[in-house]
C-alpha cells in the first residue's frame, strides 16, 4: 500500500484545508516533565484511576509524553519527548463509525468534538483512532471528598461508559471567543492557551488560529522542522511536530 | 436464549411484559412532563410581581445576565438593602410579628447571617454549558423565555427546556443567515 | 452527569417509573434541582459564576514559583502559573498544578490532635494547644524548631523568637537539600570564589554546556527556571542552537535531553573535571595552570569507563564554545570526594572563564529582606542534632514543613532519637510519618490557604521575595503556625512576648516587608504599608527589575591554586553502586497527591510504584526479567524492590527513586513502594553532606514477581510503537 488513504467521508473538507485552530510542539524544547499531563488533568476533571487499572492501561490521561528506546547501552538513545493528544483531524477516522454521532465534527471551530451526553460507549472510535489518544471511563472512578471541590464548573464531569479526550480546552476557546465578541472584536493570535501550553516551563507547546497566516503557531507549522504524526493516513491532524535542533525560530 | 423464547410464548409473561412497558412509558411521559419541571420549594416566596410592579429591573437583582454566563441569584445583602430601610416598616418601627410572612423570613435570615438557599428554576444538566451573555446581546428579553414576570410570584418553568426548545429558537432566528446557523446548531457551542 | 448509579440501581429505578423520563431525554435523574449555598454577603469583588484569581506561591518545593489560583465561590479550582513572577514567568511543573490535591485531599489532619505518639489520637481545642506551645517557650533552653528547606516567613518569625527567648535557632533540613548537596556547593563556592553563596549557573545564555549530573530539567534547586534557561539555550542568540553534555551514571530525565549522556562512573567526575581542564587549557593556551597541571588524563578515562577521545572531543567543543559552563550535580558531589569534585567543577568555571559573564557562574542576588544566604543543614549537622536528641537535651521539640522520620536516612537513627524527646510537636498539614510519632498535632494550613512571603534563593537574577495570600478560607479547623507561636508568645509574656508584639502573622509579614516600601528599582512603587501591601498580594510579591546577580572575584586566583581530585571510595561492600535521585514527578512530598502518582514517570513511564533501574545485560547474568522483585541491601538496610530493566544505566550501577515508600502520609501513598534513604551509610564528605550516591549495594533475587503500572505497556517498548490496542 503505497499511499493508504481512508475514504473521505466528510464532504465539505478539501485537502490543504487548514482549520481554526492548531498547536505546534517543539520536540527539541519538550523536556518531558508531564507539567501538561498534570495541568490538562487538573483542568479538565480527568479522573485517576488506582494503580491496578492504569496497569491494565486505562490511564485516564487526555495527553501522554512517549519516548522510545533506539540501540543498546552504551550507544542508546532515547527518542525525544513527545507529547501526543488528539491531533483534531480534519479528516478523523474516529468519526464515521460513531453509531450514535456522538464524535462529530465542529464546522465552527474545526474540532473533533466528543458529545458525551450523546455517547454510549461502543468505543468504536477510540478503535479507530491511529493515535490511541481517546480513553474510556471503564467505572465512576472514585474521589474522595473534598476532592470535588476543585472540579472545573466549565467542563463536564464524565460518568462511567463514556469515551473522552482532549478538546484543545474548549472551554478556554469559548470564553476567549465570547470575551472577543462582547468586545467586538476577533481574537488575538496568543488570548488562547489550553492548560497544557499555558503550564508548559520550556515553552515547547504553542497553541493559536491557524487560520490566520500570521499567527505563531501558523508559521510553525509550516516550518521545515514540522512534521505531523501518520501523516500519510490523510487525516489532516492539526498538531505539528517541529523535529530535530532549532533554529531558534520560537523566539 | 430457547429458553427465552420459550418464555415469551406464554401469554401471562406477554401480559405482565405488556404491562410493565406500559407503566414505563406513561411513566416516563408524565414525569417528562411533570417531574423534571417542577422545582421544589423555595425558602422564600418571593413575590417577582410586586417588584416588577415598584419598577425594578430584572438585571438589578440577577445582574450577570447580560454580562457573563451565569444570572446571579440575591444574596440577603441585596434583599436587605431596601428591606432594612423601607419607610413602611421602619419609621415607625413595626413589631416583626406585623410584618407580611415572607418578609419575616426574610428578616430570619439576616438575623442568624444564614444565606438563603434559593432553588434555581431554570436548570440545564452539567453537560450543557449555558451562557446569558450572548443571548442578551442577541436581543432576547428575559420574559422570552421566563415568561412575563410581573404576573407571577414565585419563578415557574414556563418553557419545556430541552434541547428541542433551544434549537427550534437557534433555527428560527437563524433563517437568513448560515454562517450563524452553524455556530448555533453546533455540539461543541453548549456541550463539552 | 456527576451523581453515582449503578447500571443495577439505574435498571431498578427505571423498572418503578421513577426516573424514566431519564431514558426519554438523556440526563441525569434525581439531580435535576439543587439547592446552592450562596454567600450571606457577596464580597464585592466576586461575581456570580465568575472566577476570581489570587496570587500567591508555591510551597511543592523551595524554588519559589509563582502561582495565581483561579477561584470561585470560595473554591480553588486550578492552580496557574504567575507570569509576573520573574522565577517562573506564568509556568508551573507537574507538582505545582497538583497542589490542589494536597489541599483537597481526603487524608488531611482536620483539627489539632493530642496523641501518644501515635496512639489514641483526641481532638484538643486551639486553647489548650497554645497553653501547651507557651509552656514550652518558657524553657528555651530546652527546646529546638526544626523546619523545612523554604526560607520563609515563618523561619523569620522563628528565627527572631528563638533569639529573644535564647533557644538555639531553628535547624533547617529537606531531602532535596540533601539530594542537591547544597553545602557541598556552598563550601566549594567559598574554596574557589572566596563566599559561601548558592551559585546562578546562567544556562540560557550558554552554548555549550556540560552537566555532571545536574538533574536540573527535574528538581534540582528551580526546576521551572532552570528548564526556561534549557529552553532560551537551545533556542540560542542569533538562532545558534546550544548544546548540553550529561555525564552521570544512568540516563535521567535531564540526560535524555542532552545531545550526549556519557554513563561516566560514580565517584569519577572530579577526575574527569580536571582531565577536561588539563585538555582545554593544553589546546586553547598550549599548557595548564597549576590547578589542572597535575591531572592524569588516563586515569579519568580508565576511572570513569570514557574513552580518551571522548575526553579529547569534550575539551575540543568546550574550545570552541563563546560560552562554555559546567555545572556540578548533587549526586555528583554526594561522594566521599565531593568538595574536591566541586572545587575542581568551579575551577574549570573559572578556567573557561566563564563567572560573572553570560552563560557563566554567578552568585545569587542578596535578597531585599535579608543580605545573609542561608543554607539547609548537612547530614552533619543533623546527625550533631540527633546527637543532642539522644543526650535527652531536647525536652520539647517542633517539627514544622519537614518529615524528618522519612526524608533522613534511617542510619542517621532520627525516629529512636525522637523516643529520648520529652514532648514533639508536629505542625503538619498532612499526617506523615513524624507527625504519627508527635504528642501533638497542631495542623497548619495548607500553602493555599495561608498566609506569607518566602526569599527567594536561586533561579532568577532579580532579587525577589515571593509574595502568598490565602486564595480560600481555611476548609478544616486548622490554625497558621505563626499565629499559633504569636498567640503563645504572647501568652508566655517576657522576652518571648516582647520579641513579638504581632497581633497576628499579617502584622508580622507586613512589619517584615515594611523595609521595602518606598524601595528603588522594584517592579512597582508604593509610598506606604498600605499601597505596598495591597500590591504585594496583587503581583504575589516583589522584586527589583534589573538583574543583580553578584559577579565572582578574578579568576586568576583560582586556577593558580592546586586541586588535589582522586577518585571516590565508595562505601560498604557489594557488586553494585547505588544511585538514587529524587523522583521527577513526586519529589520528597509528592506521594500523598492521587494525580502525581499516577503520573508517569518521564524516563520509565512507570506509575504509583518504586522500582530498580537494572541494565538489561545486568538483568541477564542476575537471572531476573522485568517485575521480578529483588533485595537490595546494604550495611544499613534492606529492601525489597521490582526491577525495571533499564537499557541507559551503567551494568554497575542500579538506580532507585526516591519519594515512594511512605508508611503514613494518606491513603495514596501508605505502603506504596520502597524509600531507598533507609539504605544509606553515614559518610559525608569535607562539606557535611551525605555521601549517598557513594553505596555498593547487593543485590539477590527473591523470585517472587509483582507487576510494575507502566504507561509504555500500552505503547509498547524497545520502539514497537503504538501497535497495540489499549
Amino acid at each position: 500500500m503505497a499511499n493508504p488513504k481512508i475514504p473521505e467521508f466528510k464532504a465539505d473538507w478539501k485537502e490543504g484545508e487548514e482549520g481554526r485552530w492548531g498547536m505546534a510542539i517543539d520536540m527539541d524544547l519538550c523536556t518531558g516533565c508531564q507539567a501538561c499531563v498534570a495541568a490538562c488533568s487538573m483542568e479538565n476533571n480527568v479522573p485517576f484511576v488506582g494503580e491496578e487499572m492504569s496497569g491494565y492501561g486505562r490511564q485516564m490521561a487526555w495527553l501522554r509524553v512517549e519516548r522510545l528506546w533506539e540501540g543498546e547501552y552504551p550507544e542508546v538513545k532515547m527518542t525525544p519527548f513527545q507529547p501526543v493528544m488528539c491531533q483534531q483531524c480534519g479528516s478523523a477516522p474516529c468519526e464515521p463509525v460513531c453509531p450514535v454521532f456522538a464524535t462529530v465534527h465542529s464546522q465552527v471551530e474545526q474540532l473533533n468534538l466528543q458529545v458525551y451526553n450523546r455517547c454510549v460507549g461502543t468505543r468504536y472510535c477510540a478503535n479507530n483512532c491511529p493515535y490511541v489518544v481517546r480513553v474510556f471511563n471503564w467505572a465512576d472512578y472514585d474521589r474522595p471528598e473534598p476532592l470535588p471541590n476543585q472540579f472545573n464548573p466549565d467542563v463536564t464531569v464524565r460518568r462511567r461508559g463514556v469515551m473522552e479526550k482532549c478538546t484543545f480546552c474548549i472551554q478556554r476557546i469559548h470564553k476567549a471567543e465570547d470575551q472577543a465578541k462582547s468586545e467586538g472584536r476577533e481574537v488575538v493570535d496568543g488570548e488562547v492557551a489550553p492548560a497544557c501550553a499555558q503550564a508548559c516551563p520550556a515553552d515547547a507547546i504553542v497553541f493559536g488560529r491557524m487560520d490566520d497566516p500570521e499567527s505563531r503557531v501558523s508559521k510553525l507549522s509550516k516550518d521545515g522542522r514540522a512534521v505531523h504524526l501518520l501523516e500519510e493516513l490523510g487525516t489532516n491532524p492539526r498538531v505539528a511536530y517541529l523535529k530535530g535542533g532549532s533554529n531558534g525560530n520560537l523566539g | 436464549m430457547q429458553k427465552i423464547f420459550e418464555l415469551l410464548k406464554k401469554p401471562g409473561i406477554q401480559l405482565a411484559l405488556l404491562v410493565v412497558i406500559l407503566v414505563m412509558v406513561s411513566g416516563a411521559v408524565g414525569l417528562f412532563y411533570f417531574q423534571t419541571q417542577v422545582p421544589p420549594a423555595q425558602p422564600i416566596q418571593f413575590p417577582h410581581n410586586i417588584h416588577i410592579g415598584l419598577q425594578i429591573q430584572c438585571l438589578y437583582c440577577h445582574p450577570g445576565a447580560w454580562r457573563q454566563a451565569s444570572a446571579g441569584l440575591p444574596t440577603q445583602q441585596k434583599c436587605w438593602a431596601c428591606h432594612g430601610q423601607l419607610k413602611k416598616y421602619w419609621q415607625p418601627e413595626v413589631p416583626v410579628a406585623q410584618w407580611p410572612v415572607e418578609l419575616q423570613k426574610l428578616r430570619g435570615f439576616v438575623e442568624s447571617n444564614k444565606p438563603i438557599e434559593w432553588v434555581p428554576v431554570y436548570q440545564v444538566p452539567d453537560f450543557v454549558h449555558f451562557n446569558h451573555r450572548p443571548h442578551i446581546a442577541a436581543g432576547v428579553n428575559c420574559e422570552n423565555c421566563h415568561g412575563d414576570m410581573s404576573k407571577k410570584t414565585v419563578a415557574t418553568v414556563e418553557e419545556t427546556v430541552n434541547m428541542g426548545w433551544c434549537l427550534k429558537c437557534h433555527m428560527e432566528r437563524t433563517q437568513d443567515d448560515p454562517e450563524k446557523r452553524i455556530k448555533l446548531i453546533d455540539c461543541g457551542t453548549c456541550h463539552y | 452527569m456527576t451523581n453515582k448509579l449503578s447500571r443495577r440501581d439505574f435498571l431498578k429505578l427505571a423498572s418503578l417509573g421513577a426516573a424514566t423520563s431519564a431514558v426519554l431525554t438523556g440526563c441525569g435523574p434525581a439531580s435535576r434541582y439543587v439547592t446552592r449555598e450562596p454567600y450571606t454577603k457577596m464580597p464585592e469583588y466576586n461575581y456570580n459564576g465568575q472566577s476570581t484569581y489570587f496570587a500567591t506561591t508555591c510551597r511543592e518545593c523551595a524554588a519559589g514559583c509563582g502561582l495565581v489560583v483561579r477561584t470561585m465561590q470560595g473554591r480553588a479550582l486550578k492552580a496557574e502559573g504567575n507570569k509576573h513572577n520573574p522565577v517562573n514567568l506564568g509556568k508551573t511543573c507537574a507538582r505545582g498544578q497538583a497542589t490542589l490535591h494536597g489541599m483537597y485531599n481526603p487524608d488531611r489532619v482536620q483539627s489539632p490532635l493530642k496523641q501518644a505518639r501515635g496512639n489514641n489520637p483526641t481532638d484538643t481545642d486551639w486553647d489548650t494547644a497554645i497553653s501547651i506551645v507557651a509552656e514550652a517557650l518558657n524553657n528555651p533552653a530546652d527546646t529546638a524548631f526544626l523546619m523545612g528547606l523554604a526560607p520563609d516567613h515563618l523561619f523569620d518569625l522563628v528565627t527572631d523568637l528563638c533569639k529573644a527567648i535564647g533557644a538555639p535557632a531553628p535547624i533547617r533540613y529537606g531531602a532535596l537539600g540533601m539530594f542537591e548537596a547544597r553545602a557541598t556547593l556552598g563550601e566549594a563556592s567559598r574554596a574557589v570564589f572566596a563566599r559561601p553563596d548558592m551559585l546562578f549557573f546562567d544556562i540560557a545564555n550558554a552554548d555549550t554546556v556540560i552537566s555532571f549530573g545536574a538533574n536540573f530539567l527535574e528538581t534540582w534547586v528551580s526546576p521551572v527556571a532552570y528548564t526556561r534557561g534549557y529552553s532560551q539555550m537551545r533556542r540560542g542568540p542569533g538562532g545558534k542552537r546550544g548544546r548540553l553534555i550529561q555525564i552521570e551514571p544512568r540516563l535521567s530525565q535531564t540526560a535524555a535531553k542532552a545531545d550526549e549522556w556519557l554513563p561516566g562512573a560514580p565517584g569519577s567526575e572530579g577526575l574527569v573535571a580536571v582531565a577536561l581542564g588539563k585538555l582545554y587549557a593544553e589546546k586553547k593556551f598550549g599548557s595548564a595552570p597549576t590547578a589542572f597541571e597535575a591531572a592524569d588524563i588516563n586515569l579519568a578515562a580508565e576511572a570513569s569507563g570514557i574513552p580518551l577521545e571522548k575526553l579529547e572531543h569534550l575539551a575540543d567543543l568546550l574550545a570552541e564554545a563563546e560560552h562554555p559552563l559546567v555545572i556540578p550535580g548533587g549526586a555528583t558531589l554526594a561522594q566521599e570526594n565531593g568538595l574536591e569534585t566541586a572545587k575542581a567543577i568551579l575551577t574549570l568555571n573559572a578556567l573557561l572563564d566563564n563567572p560573572g559573564k553570560p552563560g557563566g557562574v554567578y552568585f545569587t542576588p542578596a535578597n531585599p529582606l535579608s543580605n545573609k544566604y542561608q543554607r539547609a543543614a548537612t547530614a552533619n549537622e543533623m546527625a550533631e542534632f540527633i546527637g543532642k536528641m539522644n543526650s535527652g537535651a531536647i525536652k520539647t521539640l517542633f517539627v514544622h514543613g519537614v518529615n524528618p522520620v522519612f526524608e533522613l536516612p534511617k542510619s542517621l537513627g532520627f525516629e529512636a532519637a525522637l523516643a529520648k524527646v520529652g514532648q514533639v510537636i508536629s505542625f503538619a498539614t498532612f499526617p506523615d510519618e513524624t507527625a504519627m510519632l508527635a504528642d501533638y498535632i497542631l495542623p497548619d494550613h495548607h500553602g493555599l490557604e495561608s498566609w506569607g512571603y518566602q526569599r527567594v534563593v536561586t533561579g532568577t537574577g532579580q532579587s525577589m521575595v515571593s509574595g502568598a495570600q490565602p486564595s480560600v478560607a481555611p476548609f478544616y479547623n486548622t490554625r497558621a503556625t505563626a499565629d499559633v507561636l504569636l498567640a503563645a508568645a504572647t501568652k508566655a509574656g517576657g522576652k518571648a512576648a516582647a520579641a513579638l508584639p504581632f497581633k497576628d502573622e499579617v502584622e508580622f509579614i507586613q512589619d517584615k516587608v515594611s523595609v521595602l516600601v518606598g524601595a528603588e528599582g522594584g517592579f512597582y512603587n508604593a509610598a506606604d504599608l498600605p499601597a505596598f501591601w495591597a500590591l504585594f498580594q496583587q503581583f504575589g510579591g516583589w522584586w527589583k527589575n534589573d538583574s543583580s546577580l553578584g559577579v565572582p572575584p578574578q579568576t586568576a586566583n583560582a586556577i593558580s591554586k592546586e586541586l588535589k581530585v582522586s577518585a571516590a571510595k565508595p562505601e560498604g561492600e557489594g557488586e553494585f553502586h547505588l544511585f538514587v535521585y529524587p523522583s521527577p514527578i513526586l519529589a520528597e512530598a509528592g506521594a500523598n497527591k492521587p494525580w502525581l502518582q499516577e503520573t508517569p514517570d518521564p524516563t520509565t513511564t512507570v506509575m504509583w510504584n518504586s522500582w530498580i533501574e537494572i541494565n538489561p545485560v545486568t538483568a541477564e547474568e542476575l537471572g531476573v526479567e522485568d517485575d521480578d522483585v529483588v533485595t537490595v541491601e546494604s550495611a544499613f538496610g534492606v529492601v525489597e524492590v521490582t526491577v525495571y530493566k533499564y537499557p541507559a544505566i551503567r551494568p554497575d550501577v542500579v538506580a532507585i527513586p526516591f519519594g515512594q515508600g511512605h508508611t503514613a502520609y494518606g491513603r495514596y501513598a501508605e505502603n506504596r513502594g520502597v524509600n531507598p534513604a533507609n539504605l544509606f551509610g553515614t559518610t559525608t564528605n569535607g562539606a557535611g553532606d551525605l555521601a549517598f550516591a557513594g553505596m555498593k549495594v547487593k543485590i539477590q533475587k527473591t523470585g517472587k514477581k509483582r507487576p510494575l503500572s507502566r504507561l509504555e505497556s500500552k505503547l509498547g517498548v524497545y520502539g514497537i510503537g503504538m501497535s497495540e490496542e489499549h
